[in-house]
């Protein structure tokens, strides 16, 4: 019982990253990003390689997973969406574009990381005992980087300048581009910081579960299943999905075999949206 | 001429929707632009901020073409625009939404001495400070946005159909906010309305606009006495 409660607060904190990250793309840019697990994979080698492989400090590993993803995330979107979006009326436009981006991704790190599972060394040895259930150092690591991070965007969004004029763009283009808003450079930056969650999420995650090439769509699939649990677009929908679905894994993976715990996520979903299709908290983005 | 707008067109794919239409506005002068339903007002003022991009035609604003520039350049020159249908920001505070208004400003101290006036002139949103604005009634979110437009430190303001949908007591007080920062801020204005009986009385010097074109123009006072203004904008006369 405790493990189950210990296992799913560490996963609903890193999950929280995915979804955070979607949910500010997907209200920025009005885009759901396919590439998403791609780029929690992306950033999950980068520490596979810095810290693992080159054996430099984990936090190095971290930065780099954050930088290389917020750029490929940057470049995606000035040079793949905002051409596209601008020129096309219609949304499946985009949304191709994306999938693109998606398998664009999987092949190049296929090629460039090969098949093989990876994994790393833990960052802190050892294991903690809290009240029969056992927490890793490792996994507590994650779950306070992950919470810190969490922190910190929330924070970013509600009181700085660049944060303010993304919800703006999000809740009206024309209004928030009359205030001066530059949309070009605000979709950018929101694109990479969406980018760089999933690229540290990936990167935090690697040290628990290990990390391989053909990652990328799971993940996508989590991160959508969060959206859609919570409502698209807003950021306590975001959340929630993430806490709900942590804990449902975290409760599966400990009373079920292997697979089964994703077969009855998927029943519960789809039953979930035919009573409450725009998810829990679902309207627009605040 | 604070703002002088030349034969501009704008064209949204096949429909025309202004069409050669030239206005001016002088330092400290407050216009109207009077008209019916599509008749190319909202289009005008979305030319002159940027929203969208003249076909053809020279718009100058303190002396230096802005017609081929974007919003933010535009803002950043003095012009700010309160849109059509009181644009809040529906999911942010009172604050937010005032504080967007100064998005582009750097001088912290100053803004914060404009917050603290303006909510002073406007308590009822000072009330409201932490309120989301979307809960806000109309005639507070039409409040709102005129004073978002202020925190950027206008030298020319634009108001499209400010009195949309309001009740005539609150059509009364933005009616007399809009003389108040005309005469006493010195801010040049920009009305658009469909109420043409206030625009006329508020504003020195008015246009008629008909199809995307400049059918009619002069001193406000004159064209209230107008026949042909009276019959079609004023709905007097015609007996
Ligand atoms: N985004 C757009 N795409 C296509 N046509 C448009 C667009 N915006 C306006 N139009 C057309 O341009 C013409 C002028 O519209 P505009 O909104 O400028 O009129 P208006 O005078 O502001 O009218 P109203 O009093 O109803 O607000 C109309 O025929 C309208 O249908
Ligand atoms: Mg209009």
């Amino acid at each position: 019982m405790t493990q189950i409660l210990i296992d799913g607060c560490v996963l609903s904190a890193n999950y929280a990253l995915i979804a955070l990250g979607i949910t500010l793309i997907f209200s920025i840019i009005n885009l759901l990003n396919f590439a998403h697990g791609e780029l929690f994979m992306v950033g999950a080698f980068m520490v596979y390689y810095v810290y693992g492989v080159f054996h430099l400090p984990f936090v190095a590993g971290l930065v780099v997973a954050a930088l290389i993803t917020a750029v490929i995330g940057a470049l995606f979107e000035k040079f793949f969406f905002a051409p596209v979006m601008r020129s096309s009326t219609r949304e499946e436009n985009s949304m191709l574009l994306a999938v693109g981006t998606a398998l664009l991704l999987d092949s190049v790190a296929l090629f460039a990381f090969g098949h093989e599972q990876r994994g790393v060394p833990d960052v802190i040895p050892g294991v903690m005992q809290i009240a029969g259930g056992f927490l890793p150092y490792q996994r507590l690591l994650v779950l306070l980087v992950s919470l810190l991070l969490v922190g910190v965007l929330l924070w970013f969004v509600q009181y700085t300048r660049p944060g303010r004029a993304m919800r703006a763009l999000a809740q009206d283009r024309d209004a928030a581009r009359l205030m001066g808003v530059n949309v070009e450079r605000t979709s950018m930056l929101g694109f990479a910081i969406g980018a760089a969650l999933a690229g540290l999420a990936g990167g935090l995650l690697v040290t628990v579960q290990g990390i391989s090439a053909g990652a990328g769509p799971a993940i996508s699939i989590k991160a959508f299943i969060m959206i859609m649990i919570g409502g698209a677009g807003v950021v306590g929908g975001a959340l929630l999905g993430a806490v709900v679905l942590g804990f449902a894994e975290s409760v599966g993976y400990s009373l079920l075999p292997g697979s089964e715990t994703y077969l009855l996520i998927f029943v519960a979903l789809i039953l979930f949206l035919i009573i409450r299709p725009q998810g829990i908290m679902g309207h627009p983005w605040g | 001429m604070l703002l002088s707008i030349r034969n501009l067109v704008v064209r949204y794919d096949r429909v025309l929707a202004v069409q050669e239409a030239s206005l001016a506005c002088e330092e400290g002068g407050c216009i109207a632009l009077i008209g019916a339903n599509g008749a190319g007002k909202s289009s005008t003022l979305r030319a002159i901020t940027g929203l969208v991009r003249p076909s053809a035609g020279e718009i100058t604003f303190a002396g230096e073409r802005i017609d081929r520039l974007g919003p933010a350049a535009i803002v950043a020159r003095g012009v700010s625009m309160v849109p059509e249908g009181r644009r809040v920001f529906p999911l942010m505070s009172v604050r937010d939404n005032l504080m967007m208004g100064a998005h582009l400003r750097r001088d912290e101290a100053a803004i914060r001495a404009d917050l603290a006036r303006l909510l002073d002139r406007f308590p009822r949103l000072a009330e409201r400070i932490g309120q989301q604005a979307g809960t806000l009634s109309g005639g507070e979110q039409e409040m709102l946005v005129v004073a978002r437009a202020l925190m950027a430190r206008p030298k020319l303001l634009l108001l499209d159909e400010p009195s949309l949908g309001l009740a005539p007591m609150v059509v009364r007080d933005i009616a007399f906010l809009i003389r108040s920062i005309n005469r006493d801020d010195k801010v040049s204005v920009v009305l658009v309305e469909q109420n043409s009986r206030m625009a006329l009385r508020i504003s020195d010097h008015a246009y008629v606009l008909e199809t995307g074109r400049v059918a009619l123009s002069g001193p406000s006072h004159e064209l209230a006495e107008d026949d042909h203004v009276r019959r079609l904008y004023l709905g007097v006369g015609a007996e």
